[in-house]
């Protein structure tokens, strides 16, 4: 290893199959202690880069330094010292029990016409027990779960004991008990100092367990770096050509990507929503999901309305957390709602940092005040003239339940 | 456990087979002779001397074609289970990939073209010359694409097979009668009148070969991850098969010089032992090479004396044997899981 930790320097790396480039000019690199994920959608080239870089294809153009060293001049087992590879191919069952599997990742690190010894069966044994197949040795391969399997070509790549660690798709048949062990053992390889890169479907999990991803883009890098700067909602729509929004998971605070549900197009009627607390989120989704065109606001910074609004792309206003609404902030939001046909007041509780959404309520055309429903935020005041301008508002309003205007809109809606 | 003791287990059946073989026959030889023959050759005078028929007997007609048998029934379980172990496929063997019938169409342009009567090493050279270029179409078509499924691969060889087979037929047809006969005769595959020279032919190429066969075992397991696992690991897995396929193919091409080609040995011993010792080929070649050696003897034997003076010859009682084992072998398979060999 050279001193930046630079184990795999890769650049330029072109690859072509019948005239038709399968990569087209990705540099790659990896340095010890870095877990690297490559995401892309099918097809992108994730494995095909992965078998470039362990030298089981040549590329057409492109160079490819393993620990500073140019990798064709690397002999076979030597090579097999330094990079170790956990492939998709299927193991042919010609009854090869799991431990003549796992043994077989010991085959670079001996000599001609020697054996394994007996420090390499307890390796083997102790790799097996690792990856949480303990006693698996002479259990047939052919006959264990498509996930056992790939535990135990994983304990096979532990076991060649190379420093830099390419798996390809190491959890593409494991339940998530198993992927978030297989990927917690792919960090510890990084903690000893390896490097580690695995192509990975799931996003979710790229972003959890990667210190850095990649992203492809039929065969190009449409994106590198944090896990934060790769998966934003716009790359992605581009690359994977579907629509997402990314959030952070309440339990671990890693990145989760989802995917929008189709919206049915439906041309014409603008809906301004104002909420808070919460209270349009599920009126929210509804109507998204229903294609109208929605606008929203005044939010409060990180409420989850205001959250919702962002990852969704709906157009909106917001201020800082806890800042009260000033007449300013309603006379800039009063255009969403003014342009709005139909203007809906969620149930949420009103104080003075909020009462200014009254006062924006008031402008709108038509205005349907929601009454709160169980499971709902209760419409209480903080302020005494708060409830002065809801009921003055309620006047001119109609007041009717979340179902009761789904109903009434979809019903109604197909005016052109 | 098994493997400890299937090695004494075979030798000791291959003793067994060997005495018994020699014993048995139109003419029965009392063990006696083959001891007191046995000592006369490495010049020991403790016995009298053997019947000079039963010496006779022992060293001109039985001992060489038990020893023809024994290698060639060898060299064709050997290149049956490398075979199976670098297709990673249980069906592969030099008969299933053609690798035969192409020794065949060299055996028969041999005889036709009359050089068979006029040297030794013509005949062997032509079916060596036949097994490679069959050998060869098959690992061209093998490398078309990386990973080639299971059933492709006998298919491909099952075409290769009825290629030579065909050229071979229209060969016969524009031959003299008695070049047919010779040929047909010897398509059957046997082992009466083998001699000391046809081992003498033989032997120094097939030793070899199994031999090194033998020390790739390692390699050959590797074969199991696929290609690119294989590779990873530090085997330079196109160097290796056109090793272990040319070793096949002059062994095989060589050991059906000496018999004719005799089927189901190279499909059917790799695979009962893989079943008996497991699929490590440190293992499975020697036990397959034993086996395979001993399978022939008895095989051979079972011929001679089945319906004396009548001899059934080799090739008809292996496949009168194998036969029923494969019908099990496809039964068993159908009726577990994934329709697996």
């Amino acid at each position: 290893m050279n001193e930046s930790g630079l184990l795999l320097d890769a650049r330029g790396i072109e690859y072509i199959v019948d005239g038709k480039p399968i990569l087209s000019g990705v540099d790659f690199t990896a340095r010890s202690g870095e877990l690297v994920g490559v995401i892309g959608p099918n097809g992108a080239g994730k494995t095909t880069l992965l078998r470039t870089i362990c030298g089981l294809i040549r590329p057409a153009r492109g160079d490819i330094l393993l620990s500073g060293r140019p990798l064709q001049s690397i002999p076979h087992k030597e090579k097999a010292r330094m990079v170790s590879y956990m492939s998709q191919e299927d193991v042919v069952d010609l009854g090869f029990n799991v431990l003549e599997i796992v043994l077989m990742g010991r085959y670079p690190h001996l000599g001609a016409f020697r054996g394994e010894s007996m420090e390499d069966r307890e390796l083997a044994g102790r790799m097996l027990s690792y990856v949480g197949l303990p006693g698996f040795e002479n259990r047939r391969f052919g006959e264990l779960s498509g996930g056992e399997r790939q535990l135990v070509l994983f304990a096979k790549t532990l076991v060649q004991d190379a420093g830099l660690v390419v798996l390809d798709e190491p959890s593409s048949h494991l339940d998530m008990r198993h992927e978030d062990s297989i990927f917690s053992m792919a960090q510890e390889l990084a903690r000893e100092g390896r490097a580690v890169i695995a192509s990975v479907h799931n996003l979710n999990v790229a972003a959890r367990y990667c210190s850095s991803l990649l992203l492809l883009d039929k065969g190009s890098v449409a994106g590198r770096g944090e896990p934060g700067a790769v998966l934003e909602a716009g790359a992605l729509e581009r690359v994977y050509g579907v629509k997402t929004f990314v959030s952070r998971s309440i339990g671990t605070g890693s990145l989760m990507v989802g995917v929008v549900p189709p919206r049915a197009s439906r041309k014409g009627m603008r809906i301004h929503i104002i909420g808070g607390a919460g209270s349009a989120v599920n009126l929210t989704r509804e109507l998204h999901r229903l294609g109208f065109v929605l606008t929203g606001g005044i939010a409060h910074a990180f409420d989850s309305d205001e959250i919702l609004w962002k990852s969704l792309g709906i157009e909106h206003r917001s201020i800082g957390a806890f800042s009260r609404i000033t007449d300013r902030d309603v006379v800039d939001a009063a255009r969403l709602v003014e342009s709005a046909e139909i203007v809906v007041l969620c149930s949420f509780p009103i104080g003075m940092a909020n009462v200014g959404n009254l006062e924006l309520a008031s402008r709108a055309g038509r205005l349907v005040v929601l009454k709160p429903e169980k499971g709902d935020v209760e419409r209480s005041f903080f302020a005494a003239e708060a409830r002065e301008a809801f009921e003055k508002l309620c006047r001119g309003a109609e007041c009717t339940t979340r179902e009761a205007l789904l109903s009434m809109i979809s019903s109604g809606a197909p005016q052109e | 456990m098994k493997r400890t003791i299937v090695f004494p287990v075979l030798f000791l059946s291959l003793a067994t087979a060997i005495v018994l073989s020699i014993g048995l026959g139109t003419v029965r030889v009392p063990p006696l002779s083959l001891l007191e023959t046995l000592l006369k050759g490495v010049g020991v005078n403790w016995l009298p001397a053997p019947l000079e028929r039963d010496a006779t007997i022992i060293v001109f007609l039985r001992l060489p074609r038990i020893l023809a048998a024994l290698l060639v029934g060898s060299t064709l379980a050997v290149c049956g289970a490398v075979m199976q172990g670098m297709f990673g496929n249980p069906m592969a063997s030099p008969e299933v990939l053609g690798v035969s019938a192409g020794g065949s169409l060299g055996a028969v342009i041999a005889i036709t073209a009359g050089i068979a009567g006029r040297s030794f090493l013509a005949l062997p050279l032509a079916t060596v010359a036949g097994a490679v270029i069959a050998s060869a179409v098959i690992y061209a078509i093998s490398s078309l694409r990386g990973n080639v499924s299971l059933l492709f691969i006998v298919i491909a060889g099952m075409a290769v097979s009825s290629l030579f087979n065909g050229a071979t037929s229209a060969l016969l047809m524009f031959s003299r009668e008695h070049e047919v006969s010779q040929f047909i005769f010897w398509t059957m595959g046997g082992l009466e009148g083998r001699t000391w020279m046809h081992l003498a032919v033989s032997a120094p190429v097939l030793v070899p070969c199994i031999a090194v066969l033998a020390v790739h075992s390692r390699e050959l397991n590797l074969f199991a991850l696929g290609e690119h696992g294989a590779a990873s690991l530090g085997m330079d897995v196109e160097a290796t098969k056109r090793l272990l396929l040319i070793l096949c193919a002059v062994a095989t091409g060589t050991a059906i010089s000496v018999s004719g080609p005799i089927g189901f040995i190279g499909l059917l011993v790799p695979h009962f032992f893989r079943f008996v010792v497991g699929a490590d080929n440190r293992i499975l070649i020697p036990a397959s090479a034993l086996g395979g050696g001993i399978f022939l003897i008895l095989c051979d034997l079972l011929g001679r004396i089945l319906a004396p003076p009548l001899e059934i010859r080799v090739g008809i009682i292996t496949a009168i044997m194998g036969s029923p084992y494969l019908i099990f072998l496809v039964v068993r398979s159908q009726m577990r899981r994934g329709g697996r060999l």
